[in-house]
This record gives C-alpha cells, sequence and structure tokens, in this order.
C-alpha cells in the first residue's frame, strides 16, 4: 500500500486556496486526475484545469514517474504547486496578405500593425478591417513598433519602422479610417549603411534604438528634428545635378521630413546585429544579439559595452527580457532558444535551451496590456514565452519545463510558412510571416475574455 | 494277406525244386526269402536266398552277419508271423516300410552282405492301397482353415476338422500322454500322429548327423571292386576309340580365350599391369632433395639428465626423512617433484629392478609424441588498429548539419547561384531568363530582372567597396547593381562600371555598352560576339577587376578574360585543345587554370606561358575549386571522380576519391 501512494501537500499561489491536508494519492494519477482532486476538493461551480509544477518543473507524467526522476524517497511528502493550466491557442482570424509580413505589433489597443516586405505598414482592427496602409518606403519594411507617446491622442498613433533602405522613420498614423492626413512622416533616421534589422522603443517612448546588418546600432531620441541633422547623399556624377538638387531641396524644405541623426552609436558587435531592446523599465540599459553569437549589455548613456555573453557557434536571431530583467532568451539559427540569467557571475553560460525541429526567427514574452506603464505587470506568475519558427508553428512554452513547449499551434494551413514575427499582449497573440498575419487567442481558465467579437 | 503270400511264395518252391538241380549245376541259388525262412525252419540256416546279378557293395557289417542276421530272421520269422496274424495293416505296413535286413555271408563272393526280405507284390503290399482319410492330396492346408472340413474322403464326403484341444489339453497331453512327445502333427488328417520307433530312430540319426540307415557301418573294410588283385578292369568300359581331342589344346578354351582377347582388343578390358618380379624397390633420395624453406621441425624435448637423486648411491642428506615419505605420499601424483624416493644401495647388484621403468618409458613416449612440431606464429592483429584514424567531427566543424531554410520560387530550373561577399544576399538565375535577388535570412526575393533567354551564370563580384554582380545570357554579360545600397558603394560601384569619362574605345569585337547614373538594374553590358553561345561559366579575380567567362561554343572564342577597370576584353588562347569546361583564377599568384574535358591545364598569365597541365584520369571534368592558400585544387567528374591535386607535386592526384 505505501509503495503504490504517495504523500501530498498542495501549495498555490493562486486564489484558489486548498486548507493545507496531506494526501494519499496513488502513483499512476497524471495531471488530469489530480486537477479533478483540486476541484472537488476546492467544490468549484466550473470545472478549472489546473497544472501542477513540482519542484519546479511541471508534472507531465505520473506522479510516481515525478517522484523517481526529481529521487524524491517514499517517506517524503510532495509538495506540489498548483496553477490554473493554459488552454492551447485557438484561432480567431487570417488576415491573408499579398506579400510576406516581417513585422507585428499587438500594442495598439484593438489594433494590429503590419509591416510588409512590399514596403507598407497596415493597421488593422479586430474586425479585419484595414484602417490605414501606409506606403512608407520603397524597400521591403523589416521592423514596425510603437512608440507610446503621451502628447498624441487616442486618434493617432506614433510608428517606428525600420527598412531594407537603410533608413528608418517615425511617423504618425491616424486611427481614424477617413481622417486627413491618414499618416505623416515626421522623420527619417539615416545612419545606417545596411538594411535595418530591428526599430525597437522604450516603454516610455523617449528613445528609439535601431539595429542593423552593418554591426551598429543606433540609440535615438524621439524629438522631432526641424532641420536636417544628416545631409542628403551628394552625387560626385555632375555639378549640375547637384545644382539642381539644392533647388528642390529647398522648395520642399518645409514639406519633407526631416533626417535626424542619432544620439549615440553603439559599437561592439562584429557581425550583423539582429535586436536591440530595451531593459525593461529603463532607456539606460539596452541588450542586443547579432550572428556573432553574442548578446550584449549597453550603458546607452555612455555608449559603451557592459557586459557580453558569448555562445559559441549561435548566431542570434532575436532577443526577448523578461519584465523582471533577470532572464533574458536568445533564439538562433542552430534552432534552439537559449535562456540566460543575467544575474549570474558567469554570464557565459546558459541555464537552459529549448529545442526546436526548425529554426526560430521570433520570441515574446506576454504583456498584459497594451498601456503598459512602468510597474511591472501584475499578471499570473507564470513565466510563458512564444516562439515562432520556419516551419509554420508557433510553440508556447513555460519556463519551468523546458523539455518541451507546453502548446503548439500551426499557422497557416497548407505547406510550412516561415513565421517572421510574433506578438503576445494580454490574450491577444499576433502572428505574422510568409503566408500573412493570423490572430490567435491564448487563454487562462475562465478569464472574462476582453476582445475579439 | 501274408499268408497269402507266404502260400504263392510256397508254390514257386516246388516249382524251384526241380529247378534246383539245374540252379546246383549253374551254382546259382534261386530261392526267395521265403524259402529260406522255410528252410530255417525246417533246420536250414543257411541258404543263400538272393540271386546276384551284380554282387552288391555291402558295407555293412559282414562280420556280425552271423549272429545278428540269425537273430534278425529269427525275430523277423517271428515278427512275420506273429504281426501278419493278426491281419494288423499298420503293423503289416510299418513292417513294410522299415524291413529288417539280414546280414549273411553271401555263397558267391564269400562276403558277408546284407539282405531284406522280398517284397510280396500283393494288392497290400504298398500304402498306395491304404484308406486315405483324406483325399485332398499335396495342396496347401491353409485352404481349408477358415472351413469346417479338411478334405474329402473317397466316397466324396467331407471330412471333419477334428476337434482341437487347447493350450491346457494340450499342456496336459504333454505331461500325461506319453506319446505326444514323440507324435507328429499331420496335415493332411490335421491331427497328431504317434511315430513308430524306426521312425523315431530314423530321425534321431537323421538328427545326430549319422547315416539314417541302422544297420550301416562305417568303419567296414575298405573292399577293393575294382582295384583289388584280380580285380582291375580288363575290358574298358566302353569300346568307343579315344578322341583326338584329348591330346590337342582344348577348343573351348581356345573360345574362351578368343572372348578375352577380343575384348581387350576392343579395350573393354583393361589389363593390369603385371608385377614384374625384378622390379626394383621405389627409391627415395631424401638427401638429395631440396631442402624447404620450412622452419625446420622444432628438436624433441630433451629429457632430463639424471642428478644425485637418481643415483642408486646418493649421499645420504638426499634420502628422505619419515616426514619427508609422509609429505612426499600425501601429495598428488602430478604435484610431485620427483616420482621416485631416493634409495640407496651400497653396490650395483644389490639394485633391485626399477618399478616405475615402464611408466617412465610411458611418459617420455608420451613427450615426444605431443611435443610440438611446427610453431604456428598466431597473427595478432588488434582489430582497433585496422580502423582508420579518422578526425573526430568536432574538430571538422562547422559542416552542414540541416536543411534550414528553403527558398520557392517559379517554376523554372535554377542553374546558377552566388552569394554575395558579405553573404547577405544571393543572387540565382534560371533557364527563364529571370534574375533573382534573395535576402539570404529570411528567404526572401527582392529583387528580379528578366532577359531574355537561358542564364547560363552569376558571379558576385568580390570587391567590398562595390556591389555588383554579373550575369551571363547567350552572347551577352550584365553588369547588376542591387538596391538599397549606401552611397558610398552605390557611387563606387557606378564610377567602376560606368564612369563618366569613358577610355578611348578599342577596336575590338566585344562592346561594353554602359548607362551611367543607374541606381539599380544593369548598368553595363557587355556585347560577346555574336558565335559565342551562352556563357557556361564566370569566374573573378580576387581583386575583382579581371573577369574570366567560358562560353560554349567553338574552340577559340570559347575563353574570354575581361579587365573591368579598362573596359577591355581579350581571348587569351589562340587555340585550345578540346572543350573548355571551367576556368578559374589562382587566389595568390597570377595563374590561370583552364579546365578542358581531360586535362587541366596552367598558365601563367603575367608570362604568358603553360605551366603545368594536370592529367587527373577523369574521363569528363565537371567542376574544379582551388583551396584559399593555393596549393590545393580539387576536380571532380562526371564518372564520380574526384581528385585532389597537391600544385607543389606533380601531375598526378595526389588522391582520388570514388
Amino acid at each position: 500500500m505505501a509503495s503504490s501512494s504517495a504523500a501530498v501537500v498542495f501549495t498555490t499561489k493562486t486564489p484558489y486556496v486548498l486548507p493545507s491536508q496531506k494526501f494519499m494519492i496513488p502513483l499512476d494519477w497524471k495531471r488530469y486526475q489530480l486537477s479533478q482532486l483540486i476541484n472537488k476538493a476546492l467544490s468549484l461551480a466550473k470545472p478549472i484545469p489546473f497544472d501542477f509544477l513540482v519542484r519546479g518543473s511541471i508534472l507531465c507524467t505520473n506522479l510516481g514517474e515525478c517522484r523517481a526522476e526529481n529521487g524524491i524517497t517514499e517517506e517524503d511528502t510532495l509538495e506540489i504547486e498548483y496553477f490554473e493550466s493554459v488552454l492551447p491557442p485557438q484561432r480567431m482570424t487570417t488576415l491573408p496578405q499579398e506579400d510576406w509580413v516581417s513585422s507585428i505589433s499587438c500594442r495598439i489597443s484593438q489594433h494590429f500593425l503590419t509591416a510588409s516586405y512590399d514596403g507598407h505598414i497596415r493597421l488593422f482592427d479586430y474586425a479585419q478591417k484595414l484602417v490605414q496602409d501606409v506606403p512608407a518606403y520603397q524597400a521591403p519594411v523589416t521592423s514596425v513598433c510603437v512608440v507610446p507617446s503621451p502628447t498624441l491622442t487616442d486618434e493617432s498613433v506614433l510608428v517606428a519602422s525600420g527598412s531594407h533602405d537603410l533608413t528608418a522613420s517615425l511617423t504618425r498614423v491616424s486611427l481614424v479610417p477617413d481622417a486627413l492626413p491618414p499618416f505623416q512622416t515626421l522623420t527619417s533616421l539615416h545612419l545606417h549603411t545596411s538594411p535595418l534589422s530591428s526599430i525597437t522603443s522604450d516603454h516610455t517612448g523617449s528613445h528609439l534604438l535601431t539595429a542593423s546588418w552593418d554591426h551598429l546600432i543606433g540609440f535615438w531620441d524621439t524629438t522631432i528634428p526641424t532641420r536636417d541633422e544628416v545631409a542628403p547623399t551628394s552625387d560626385p556624377t555632375s555639378s549640375s545635378d547637384r545644382k539642381k538638387r539644392r533647388k528642390v531641396a529647398s522648395e520642399a524644405d518645409q514639406g519633407r521630413a526631416k533626417r535626424k541623426a542619432p544620439t549615440t552609436v553603439l559599437k561592439s558587435h562584429t557581425a550583423r546585429v539582429s535586436k536591440a531592446v530595451f531593459a525593461p523599465g529603463s532607456n539606460q540599459r539596452a541588450y542586443s544579439c547579432g550572428f556573432d553569437s553574442t548578446v550584449r549589455t549597453w550603458d546607452v548613456e555612455l555608449g559603451v559595452c557592459t557586459d557580453t555573453i558569448t555562445v559559441p557557434e549561435r548566431p542570434m536571431l532575436d532577443l526577448v527580457v523578461t519584465p523582471d530583467g533577470h532572464t533574458v532568451l536568445a533564439s538562433s539559427t542552430d534552432r534552439t532558444v537559449s535562456i540566460f540569467d543575467l544575474r549570474s557571475p558567469s554570464l557565459a553560460s546558459t541555464t537552459g535551451t529549448l529545442m526546436h525541429p526548425a529554426t526560430p526567427s521570433c520570441l515574446v514574452y506576454p504583456v498584459a496590456n497594451a498601456s503598459e506603464t512602468l510597474s511591472p505587470p501584475s499578471t499570473s506568475s507564470a513565466p510563458q514565452v512564444l516562439t515562432g519558427a520556419y516551419d509554420g508553428i508557433a510553440r508556447l512554452w513555460d519556463l519551468r519545463s523546458l523539455k518541451s513547449a507546453v502548446a503548439s499551434v500551426k499557422a497557416w494551413d497548407g505547406s510550412p510558412k516561415k513565421i517572421l514575427s510574433v506578438d503576445w499582449v494580454g490574450e491577444v497573440v499576433g502572428v505574422a510571416g510568409e503566408g500573412g498575419v493570423e490572430v490567435w487567442r491564448v487563454g487562462q481558465g475562465d478569464r472574462v475574455l476582453t476582445g475579439i467579437k | 494277406m501274408a499268408r497269402a503270400a507266404q502260400k504263392k511264395r510256397k508254390e514257386p518252391e516246388q516249382d524251384e525244386d526241380s529247378k534246383s538241380a539245374f540252379a546246383e549245376a549253374v551254382r546259382l541259388e534261386m530261392l526267395s526269402d521265403e524259402e529260406k525262412h522255410e528252410g530255417k525252419e525246417g533246420g536250414d540256416e543257411e541258404s543263400d536266398e538272393e540271386v546276384d546279378e551284380f554282387p552288391e557293395i555291402n558295407a555293412e557289417s559282414d562280420s556280425r552277419s552271423d549272429d545278428e542276421g540269425d537273430v534278425e530272421e529269427e525275430g523277423d520269422e517271428g515278427e512275420d508271423d506273429e504281426g501278419s496274424s493278426p491281419s494288423d495293416s499298420e503293423s503289416d505296413s510299418i513292417s513294410d516300410i522299415f524291413p529288417k535286413s539280414k546280414d549273411i555271408i553271401s555263397e558267391v563272393t564269400g562276403h558277408p552282405k546284407r539282405v531284406y526280405p522280398e517284397i510280396e507284390p500283393e494288392y497290400d503290399s504298398d500304402s498306395s492301397t491304404e484308406d486315405d482319410p483324406n483325399r485332398v492330396g499335396n495342396i496347401p492346408s491353409h485352404w481349408y482353415d477358415d472351413l469346417p472340413h479338411v478334405g474329402y474322403d473317397v466316397n466324396g464326403k467331407r471330412v471333419l476338422r477334428p476337434a482341437k484341444g487347447d493350450e491346457l489339453d494340450k499342456f496336459l497331453a504333454t505331461v500325461e500322454d506319453p506319446t505326444s512327445w514323440t507324435s507328429a502333427w499331420d496335415k493332411n488328417t490335421q491331427m497328431d500322429k504317434p511315430l513308430s520307433p524306426e521312425e523315431l530312430d530314423i530321425i534321431r540319426r537323421l538328427q545326430a548327423g549319422e547315416n539314417p540307415d541302422g544297420g550301416y557301418d562305417p568303419y567296414g573294410p575298405t573292399v577293393e571292386w575294382f582295384t583289388g588283385k584280380g580285380k582291375e578292369e580288363v575290358m574298358p568300359l566302353s569300346a568307343a576309340p579315344e578322341p583326338k581331342r584329348r591330346w590337342l589344346p582344348s577348343k573351348w578354351e581356345k573360345q574362351k580365350i578368343m572372348k578375352i582377347v577380343r575384348a581387350i582388343r576392343r579395350g573393354r578390358i583393361v589389363g593390369s599391369k603385371p608385377k614384374t618380379a625384378g622390379d626394383k624397390p621405389q627409391l627415395y633420395d631424401i638427401w638429395n632433395e631440396p631442402p624447404s624453406n620450412q622452419p625446420p621441425p622444432l628438436p624433441a624435448p630433451k629429457p632430463a639428465l639424471p642428478t644425485h637423486v637418481e643415483s642408486y648411491n646418493p649421499p645420504e642428506e638426499y634420502l628422505p626423512t619419515d616426514a619427508e615419505r609422509k609429505v612426499w605420499e600425501n601429495t598428488d601424483l602430478e604435484d610431485r617433484k620427483h616420482d621416485h624416493l631416493p634409495q640407496k644401495y651400497s653396490s650395483l647388484r644389490l639394485v633391485p629392478a626399477y618399478d616405475l621403468f615402464i611408466k617412465q618409458r610411458f611418459n617420455r613416449q608420451l613427450d615426444l609424441y605431443l611435443a610440438p612440431r611446427i610453431q604456428r606464429t598466431r597473427l595478432n592483429i588488434d582489430p582497433n588498429s585496422l580502423i582508420p584514424n579518422l578526425p573526430s567531427p568536432s574538430s571538422l566543424r562547422p559542416f552542414p548539419n540541416y536543411c534550414s531554410l528553403k527558398f520557392t520560387h517559379g517554376n523554372a530550373r535554377v542553374r546558377c547561384i552566388s552569394t554575395s561577399p558579405d553573404g547577405a544576399w544571393v543572387v540565382s538565375g534560371d533557364d527563364a531568363g529571370n534574375v533573382n535577388l534573395w535576402e539570404v535570412n529570411v528567404g526572401r526575393e527582392i529583387s528580379k530582372w528578366c532577359f531574355d533567354g537561358k542564364i547560363g551564370a552569376v558571379e558576385w563580384c568580390p570587391r567590398t567597396d562595390t556591389s555588383y554582380f554579373v550575369v551571363g545570357t547567350e552572347d551577352k554579360l550584365h553588369f547588376i547593381v542591387p538596391p538599397n545600397l549606401p552611397s558610398v558603394i552605390l557611387h563606387a560601384t557606378q564610377s567602376a562600371l560606368a564612369p563618366a569619362a569613358l577610355p578611348p574605345a578599342t577596336e575590338s569585337p566585344i562592346k561594353w555598352s554602359s548607362s551611367p547614373g543607374q541606381e539599380d538594374g544593369v548598368i553595363l553590358t557587355i556585347l560577346l560576339p555574336a558565335v559565342s553561345g551562352l556563357t557556361k561559366q564566370i569566374a573573378w579575380h580576387r581583386k575583382g577587376d579581371y573577369l574570366a567567362t567560358v562560353s560554349n561554343r567553338e574552340s577559340q572564342g570559347s575563353v574570354w578574360i575581361h579587365q573591368v577597370s579598362r573596359r577591355h576584353s581579350q581571348a587569351p588562347f589562340k587555340k585550345i585543345k578540346g572543350a573548355v569546361q571551367l576556368v578559374l583564377f589562382h587566389p595568390i599568384k597570377p595563374h590561370f587554370f583552364v579546365a578542358t574535358q581531360r586535362y587541366v591545364r596552367l598558365y601563367n598569365l603575367a608570362e604568358q606561358k603553360l605551366i603545368k597541365t594536370l592529367m587527373p584520369g577523369i574521363k569528363w571534368i565537371s567542376s574544379m575549386d582551388i583551396h584559399p592558400s593555393g596549393d590545393h585544387v580539387i576536380v571532380g567528374g562526371y564518372d564520380k571522380k574526384l581528385c585532389w591535386f597537391d600544385l607543389e607535386l606533380n601531375d598526378k592526384p595526389y588522391k582520388i576519391l570514388r
């Protein structure tokens, strides 16, 4: 009898607290049976699926195997923490696009912001209607992000975007469909000599970071310049052209967006920089990852790289920082996502890796709601990450169990289409890639949903 | 019946009395046995009753004829008279079957002879007139096995099977009835028939292997009937003249021999080699044989030389004490050092016979027999040493592990691709004339240019300060600038390819036409002579100034070297043997590799001389590459061979991989 059941004590951080008592549970019980037990013990009105954590790792197998894996003897009491299960994501809508979508942002409430390879930035609302179409560039737009700006009203947003044509720009896009002007390019950012790979803004919207293929990271502020800070490229072909240029320039001076120069140029990477992000809640520290297999920490004010995590032979594609600022996840071309602990003294080692069958191109950490302020989100303590890969499958990982993804969803039925970008705000997940845009809902228990109609 | 026979015999007796005078004169006895018997009754004892035409060989004891014959006669007479009176047919028949003989002295020869009683040819004189209970005759008795009768009597009535007793009766009969042991099973009547003493006597004699005749005397004297004195054959048995064939070689033998001879002649019989008597014995000259290359056999193990222990008079210290003796006795035979204990005798004549002699000799023979004759060297090959020492994969990294990206494009076949020097862009050309520019990281087509005809080759210029690539189509080379270039690089490219000030145009069949100010797309076109054909390959010099192209067609105009800075093209070879497949620039030296179908020739462009001809031995060369160090060249062909040349060594490949 003793060998076929174990003594278990349940703890939780959810509102559903069980009075502390010991249970004798048979060893062949799995998550489902334990969840039923909790529900019965709590006598909940509506059954809630729970997931269980044993010593920091999620219970996948039955109790007996879990106990054996962790090396718990028969006399010890198992402490199991339970939390609400994350339901697998459900597809809500598909917004097929003509061209590949390189970037998506869900930060505007009730709207999706997409950047496409045809040079357009599009704004959709939750009713799948195209609100605005901004032909921002001639060349493909690689990255787009929302610049939170307290000055602008609810009717327009400030959008920063970077493109293959070596420039980035700040554009004001109006949320009202028929407003005039629908968009306005406020300024264009010139620094890089190679296509931009990413552009991000800090939480206040005061500064921007651009990362590019020319190993440089530009640190910008978001003030609109009144005159050109960067001279236009002069054509040494003929003097007549030059004269003509100058004339043209003076005429269209007022209407044209001014060229802006960076505040600081961060130069340390030895290969293409794929992503640069601000540290959560700060605009002084930044992290970047690149194809030279490093993750670098920067002091932006001084423009100096303070720390480097070098992982050999792992060109990094994307980077995400947890809101508490302690963990950094970087996806790389060798089909892994490495987890780095920034607090550990030896920054050269990873604390965990998530194995993928195809190249994981993008990562996102869930954000509670669109208007995120300085305080860190007070969501559930579940550290979850969504990764999108080149095989068209987006995987939801719980960082406590690194063995396999909690859920995986395939975007765009048919042949695998690469996912190029994901964004997760609240319960809405936007997946962008070769097949267009897909919107998914990731729920938690029976929380009241806000959003998709 | 016998009496009647006797009476009948008596009558001729009376007749013969009259004849007796004649008989006496001829000295022939004509009396029958009965008369003889009667004569005996009357007191006549000896009478010669038998008429001998031929003197009988009576090997029977003539000596005992006197006594026994009389006794027998009387016995016979008595039996006859008495046995015949009740006229028992059986006894008569038995006596008829086994008549008793008499041994008398023959009056003719004077020798004893055996005489049997006369057979009266009466009706009942033989057993053929007896009543046969079963007249079926000599048939297999199993024919009547399942029938209740065993046959038929003379009247045709069935003769029923006599009751067959069970095993118990048979057993009891053996106990109680003495005649059951001397009865035989009569198949005809299916009954046991008791045997008469005469029959039993005959059976006994047969079983003993003796002559079944009771009166036979095997020890009788030899009577030399034909060879005795006075008995030699005077007259020949046959008057026929002796045949000549008794003195001639045998006809039949000759026939037999001729049959064999004919068989030998035809080859059906092969004669064996006759063993000649004076044949030399086969000798083997062992000392003249050439010495063999094999190692001589190992020498036999030597027996140990005797020591003091084996001596018959060893010093006292060698003699074992009691304790040592006990220890020696307790140890096993194999463990003992010596198989004997030392003994001391004062003189040799006191030494007794050695009891272990035979055993020791036997052991020595065993040692010699089991000694190894040849030493075989075992091949001690460590199997691990046969495995070649390949480098570990970790030292060879990085190498491709998995397919990470696939680029999907249109339906046409893509024949050529080239990556940019910074590795961010890939250009591909297909058979439909489309040239696509791809972003490598994502696999997305960025730009596309369309040309007429197939794209033969695409190569990116290796210069890092400019960015452009060359597309080779039919008779044309297009220089294309990719979009989104930083201005510095764009200007450098434009000045390299489409400078404002053109150098003076030279008279040449090659025309360079450039479009200045082009920011994206074809900036320069080289028009090759019209018969050149599709450009098969484009090879850049490392500095990005010289460009070599290989075209399909004729031998002379197939290789062109173009110089971008001077906008000048030339065909360096007047005549090339074989169709040129590939060309390559040496990474360091001013050398030029030209690969035709079978050979690779190395030219020095500065001196315009042929340096070397590499002979890979490949039937059709398809690909070639040179190591960045400039020392090693690998050449591959369509026949699945890859040759690795070391340019410092000779012309033959260093290694050929299949």
